[in-house]
């Protein structure tokens, strides 16, 4: 494609009044020989636009804006089959500048040459669409949400493999006896669960194949192109996937663990699951364990084992409603009282409506307990001991069936546990692995993924065993690209939560099915069309390329030389940066691009110059909200936006302080896997590849502290100018780099 | 301490639920209204507990308990109460259930506690009069000058009356009684302070009604219900001067309008019409929130407003000297006067024993509030 450039320059939202706009314009017609320049005082605005887009009719190819951050106005700004760059003169310059300075200019004009010459370096994307892909979702699980997922995809118009281990569909539902509304709460508030009715859907579905009493064996391959195993009655089949949703629910906790409420002990003691049965069974009727007469007196105990650091330390969502739904099935004999005891009540959004209309009945009666014990009154029937009640002292209640509302375990959780007990003796030695895998009983995989971090989906450190998810942003994004948790088994949900979560799920799928048949990366660059190129010629087998990627996209063969399962891929530079040849680039994103806007930046010699490599998630947006909020930022800082700090080369250090650039200064997002990072550690890499930027320094014999790393999230926009200043006025301390001027 | 055993009374919930207090189930027990009381103890502190207690049915944590009667129905806590739950009309309510369930007969305090029975209630001294009246052959308008003791003797008065009044007198002392050894029982505590001087205290705070004058959105209540209250105490104090006038210095009705007895009269007539209109005007406000008042409310104020208004008329139709209409307003007015009186242990006017006693109870074990 040969390049006619046009370059872009918007006056509006203070910018006029910050910048010299006309003498910017001047650098990129003479200093950068651009052939087009032009001004606009609202470039956003429909006449901006259009002026753009008559140039692009002309045949300009190759645009420079310089207007405000490009994570505004992207739509606006969106010129398909061009190379476009937005060059943020606005949250970067005019909004955290003084106005109308040489030092605020020169910044607004170091910012243009840098925009101008990524795109003269860059070149246009062209997709990496591979071949045979495939459009079936699996889904795992054939729960409520697993079968929600199923049938929205499938009238979506979508293939699906919906796998269940149970010889039947209907996971926990086709245990309870009701379920509570999703319209309107009114009385009795409870019906009818028609899960016969969803499964009969599914079952006869055209678009859904069921597989009922098996398992997936083993999940190979790539996004579009995964080859999964599924094993059900003895036989092995293999099927090609193009995208899986992951609903396999959870389990109740173990009540045989709560005995200190009586579990065990007292047959009339028995768990919110066994209150649904025993009132399925009976058809309402509420016939205790005992003597199967009927209950008349029902004590709820909420939180059973959650909430506790003995046993779950968090809430399971459901329990509160469930109860009060339960509290209605004892209230179907009028002359019955349920005795509902709480450590909170938890029903939010619209289900507080359903709080107060439970609580209207007469014979629902709640208070807030700590329930310390469940002891025999005679008789079958039972004392629940409390304290800290609203009954001021301590007092007990007498109840003819006690029911514990008992929590949700993630189906991840075992194997989760058992991966982490394997990791950590791993670590210790190949004796202690032998002896760990000797003596663990391996659990049931859910996935059997083929991939090097491991048969299972990830789960975050302090999540209890629930499936990994990125619940600031996305919360279907997993480390596992093309695989999306729905419901419990992400984290604790009721029906509707479950169904809600269900679709959204499926549709993360059908739009990963979709990215990858137009070769677009999924989130969170879910627009980018690059790839990661690497010139193989020069390739070493070193390994770190495929040691590094956060989500298992590279492989490499039996010579050690890396492959990409690009579907995989994620797009965030963690292999370029990882490269000690410089041999993976992209089309707008390479050592050389970055590289040439260092070197382009002017080092006039009686100033300060410093880089700030950037990432792109964290640390740009709270630049910009900086800037949003007017706070002044040290002029001599030119920020570099990196699509993760794992991305981060050494030899742009070098590059930039050999040119006499005072001090280098990368600003990431916070270590460990927990912080929700999407690239997963690309700052903590940095920071390890940043651990030997001494040889560099040492090379040029500079001192130290000229180079430094921050980490920072999005909300710590008030604390990051201050931060960044800081460290110009350490840098300033140490004075003139000595190669400035050279 | 030995653990209490909380039993849960779905009937009783009903009953407070049935006796206007629909709103029970709404409370979450945040404590709002009693942070907003201002006539609450700071020691276990009402209403939040009483409305645990009346959404679990504990009947017995209720119905001994002083706070019910501490309670001025100032109704801050309705206003504030964000679920609506209108603590003040529970408390109403709970009071209604008590007078009701303590009354001896108990068969007198439904009859007068319910609105639906207020006719059978009133039928009672109707037909009571009526026989007298007939057996003595009274029953006809009589000739000459109005004087009402020609139409009814002052005799049959005396009698029906102080027999009445006596009785009600005894069995509402004996609610009273019951009443206070049940609050003792079920709240052990030590006292600070005598009977006695706990009791002339509360008295001499009824004086002022200085607790209505702590009440938030319902502080216009205090002058109206000091008209009423000073009203029956003057109307009480006529009663015995009239009954004093007849047999000491025997002097026959009616007294001449110069007698101070006289002035007395009428000026708490007047007081008694001024505050309960008064009353009633306040009842319809609008103070910043909903109160549901009871109809057992309603129907106490309209039959005192008619008692006032029949004795007025009584008086005045007299010295307009119409016969023909002053004999039936006055037979009329004795029986609403017959209610007030006879029927006090069971209307809402027996709630100045159990307020004073349960102010004088919580005076005696350090649970006042400077009023």
């Amino acid at each position: 494609m040969e390049k006619k450039f046009g370059v872009y320059l918007c006056k509006g939202c203070g910018i006029e009044e910050a910048i010299d706009i006309e003498r910017l314009s001047t650098i990129a017609t003479k200093d950068m020989k651009m052939s087009l320049c032009r001004i606009h005082s609202a470039l956003c605005a429909p006449e901006g636009i259009q002026l753009i887009k008559d140039d692009i009719k002309e045949g300009v190819n190759t645009i420079v804006i310089g207007a405000c951050s490009p994570r505004v106005k992207f739509e606006e700004f969106d010129f398909p089959g061009t190379i476009t760059e937005r060059v943020n003169i606005r949250e970067f310059v005019a909004w955290s500048q003084h106005p109308k300075t040489d030092d605020t200019q020169s910044l607004a004009s170091d910012y243009l040459i840098m925009g101008i010459v990524r795109v003269q370096k860059g070149e246009p994307p062209e997709p990496n669409i591979l071949e045979d892909l495939s459009n079936t979702l699996l889904v795992v699980g054939g729960g409520i949400t697993g079968m929600t997922s199923a049938l929205e995809a499938a009238n979506a118009g979508y293939k699906i493999v919906l796998v269940e281990k149970e010889p039947q569909l209907g996971g926990f539902v086709n245990k309870l006896y009701k379920k509570i509304p999703t319209g309107e709460f009114k009385e009795p508030l409870i019906v009818d669960t028609d899960i016969d009715k969803m499964i009969k859907e599914v079952e006869i579905h055209p678009n859904i194949q069921v597989y009922k009493s098996a398992k997936v064996s083993k999940t190979d391959g790539q996004p579009g192109l995964y080859d999964v195993t599924i094993s059900s009655n003895g036989n092995s089949e293999t099927i090609k996937i193009g995208a899986i949703v992951l609903a396999t629910g959870w389990k109740p906790y173990d009540a045989n663990k709560l005995d200190h409420l009586g579990y065990g002990r007292f047959k009339n003691v028995v768990t919110n699951i066994e209150f649904e049965e025993i009132a399925r069974k009976n058809n309402g009727k509420i016939l205790r364990p005992t003597d199967r007469k009927e209950a008349k007196k029902v004590a709820f105990i909420l939180c059973a084992g959650q909430r506790d650091p003995n046993h779950l330390p968090y809430c399971s969502a459901m329990c509160c409603t469930n109860s009060l739904k339960q509290a209605k099935y004892v209230r179907q004999n009028p002359d019955s009282v349920a005795m509902i005891l709480y450590k909170d009540i938890r029903t939010p959004g619209r289900l507080e409506y359903y709080y107060s209309e439970a609580q209207n009945d007469p014979g629902v009666m709640l208070t807030k307990a700590e329930v310390t014990g469940v002891t025999n009154a005679g008789n079958g029937n039972l004392y629940v001991e409390m304290e800290n009640s609203f009954f001021g002292e301590k007092v007990k209640v007498e109840a003819d069936l006690v029911v514990l509302a008992i929590g949700m375990v993630p189906s991840t959780r075992e194997p989760q546990e058992y991966l982490d007990g394997l990791t950590a003796a791993s670590a210790k030695g190949d004796e202690a692995k032998k002896a760990y895998l000797d003596s663990t009983p391996a659990p049931e995989f859910i996935l059997n993924l083929s991939y090097r971090q491991g048969p299972e989906i990830p789960s975050l450190e302090g999540a209890y065993g629930f499936a990994d998810s990125n619940f600031i942003c996305f919360q279907y994004e997993t480390r596992r690209t093309g695989i999306y948790s729905a419901g419990a088994v992400k984290q604790p949900m009721n029906i509707a939560e479950s169904q809600e979560d269900a679709a959204g799920a499926a549709f993360k799928a059908i739009q990963c099915i979709d990215h990858i048949s137009k070769g677009i990366a999924m989130h969170p660059r879910a627009w980018d069309t690059t790839f990661p190129d690497v010139y193989l010629l020069r390739c070493t087998a070193c390994k770190r390329c495929t040691e590094e990627c956060p989500f298992g996209a590279i492989d490499e063969d039996e010579k050690g030389i890396p492959y990409y399962k690009i579907n995989r891929c994620r797009r965030c530079g963690t292999c370029m940066g990882s490269c000690p040849e410089r041999i993976v680039s992209f089309k707008d994103y390479s050592v050389d691009i970055i590289g040439s806007m260092i070197k382009s930046i002017d080092v006039p010699e009686e100033e300060f110059r410093i880089v700030s490599f950037v990432c792109e998630n964290d640390a740009y947006p709270a630049l910009d909200t900086a800037g949003i909020n007017r706070k002044t930022i040290d002029s001599s800082v030119r920020f570099i936006s990196l699509r993760c700090l794992g991305g981060m080369n050494l030899v742009w250090v070098a590059d930039a302080l050999s040119k006499g650039i005072d001090g280098v200064l990368l600003i990431g997002c916070k270590f460990g896997e927990n912080y929700q990072c999407h690239f997963v550690k690309g700052s903590e890499l940095a920071d390890y590849r940043f651990g030997k930027v001494g040889e560099t320094l040492d090379r040029l014999r500079l001192e130290a502290e000229r180079v430094k790393m921050l980490q920072v999230s999005i909300n710590e926009y008030d604390k990051l100018p201050e931060m960044i200043n800081e460290f110009v006025e350490k840098v300033k301390e140490i004075g003139h780099n000595p190669f400035k001027g050279l | 301490m030995s653990e209490q055993i909380i039993t849960p009374d779905l009937g009783f919930v009903k009953d407070i639920i049935a006796s206007g207090g629909d709103s029970v189930k709404k409370c979450y027990q945040c404590a709002a209204c009693t942070v907003v009381c201002n006539v609450t103890p700071d020691s276990k502190p009402f209403p939040r507990k009483e409305m645990i207690y009346a959404q679990w049915g504990l009947k017995d944590k209720l119905i001994n308990n002083p706070d019910i009667w501490l309670c001025h129905n100032c109704n801050d806590c309705t206003k504030y109460c964000p679920r609506g739950a209108r603590p003040g009309d529970i408390f109403s309510a709970m009071r209604r259930k008590f007078i009701e369930d303590n009354s001896i007969p108990s068969l007198m305090g439904k009859v007068v506690t319910q609105t639906k029975m207020t006719l059978l209630a009133l039928a009672i001294p109707f037909i009571l009069f009526l026989a007298v009246l007939g057996i003595t052959s009274h029953l006809r308008i009589p000739e000459g000058d109005i004087v009402y003791s020609k139409f009814f003797p002052i005799l049959y008065i005396e009698i029906i009356f102080i027999s009445a009044v006596s009785l009600a007198g005894i069995v509402y002392l004996a609610s009273l009684v019951r009443f206070w050894n049940n609050m003792r029982k079920s709240n052990s505590q030590s006292f600070s302070k005598g009977f006695i001087p706990a009791l002339i205290e509360t008295l001499a705070e009824f004086l002022k009604h200085s607790r209505f004058g702590k009440c938030g959105p319902n502080a216009d209540r205090r002058i109206p219900h000091l008209l009423v209250f000073f009203a029956f105490i003057g109307l009480a104090i006529t009663t015995i001067w009239v009954t004093y006038y007849y047999y000491v210095p025997k002097v026959n009705t009616p007294i001449p309008l110069t007698d101070p007895m006289k002035w007395l009269a009428n000026i708490s007539a007047s007081a008694l019409l001024i505050g309960g209109a008064l009353l009633m005007i306040n009842r319809t406000k609008n103070k910043g929130f909903i109160s549901k008042s009871s109809s057992f409310d309603w129907t106490f104020a309209i039959i005192i407003m008619l008692l006032c208004i029949t004795g007025i008329l009584t008086e005045l139709i007299r010295l307009a000297g119409i016969s023909t209409l002053a004999y039936p307003i006055y037979f009329i007015h004795l029986i609403f006067v017959f209610y007030t009186i006879v029927f006090f242990p069971y209307s809402k006017l027996a709630h100045m024993g159990y307020r004073s006693l349960a102010i004088t109870y919580s005076k005696m074990t350090d649970r006042d509030i400077s009023a």
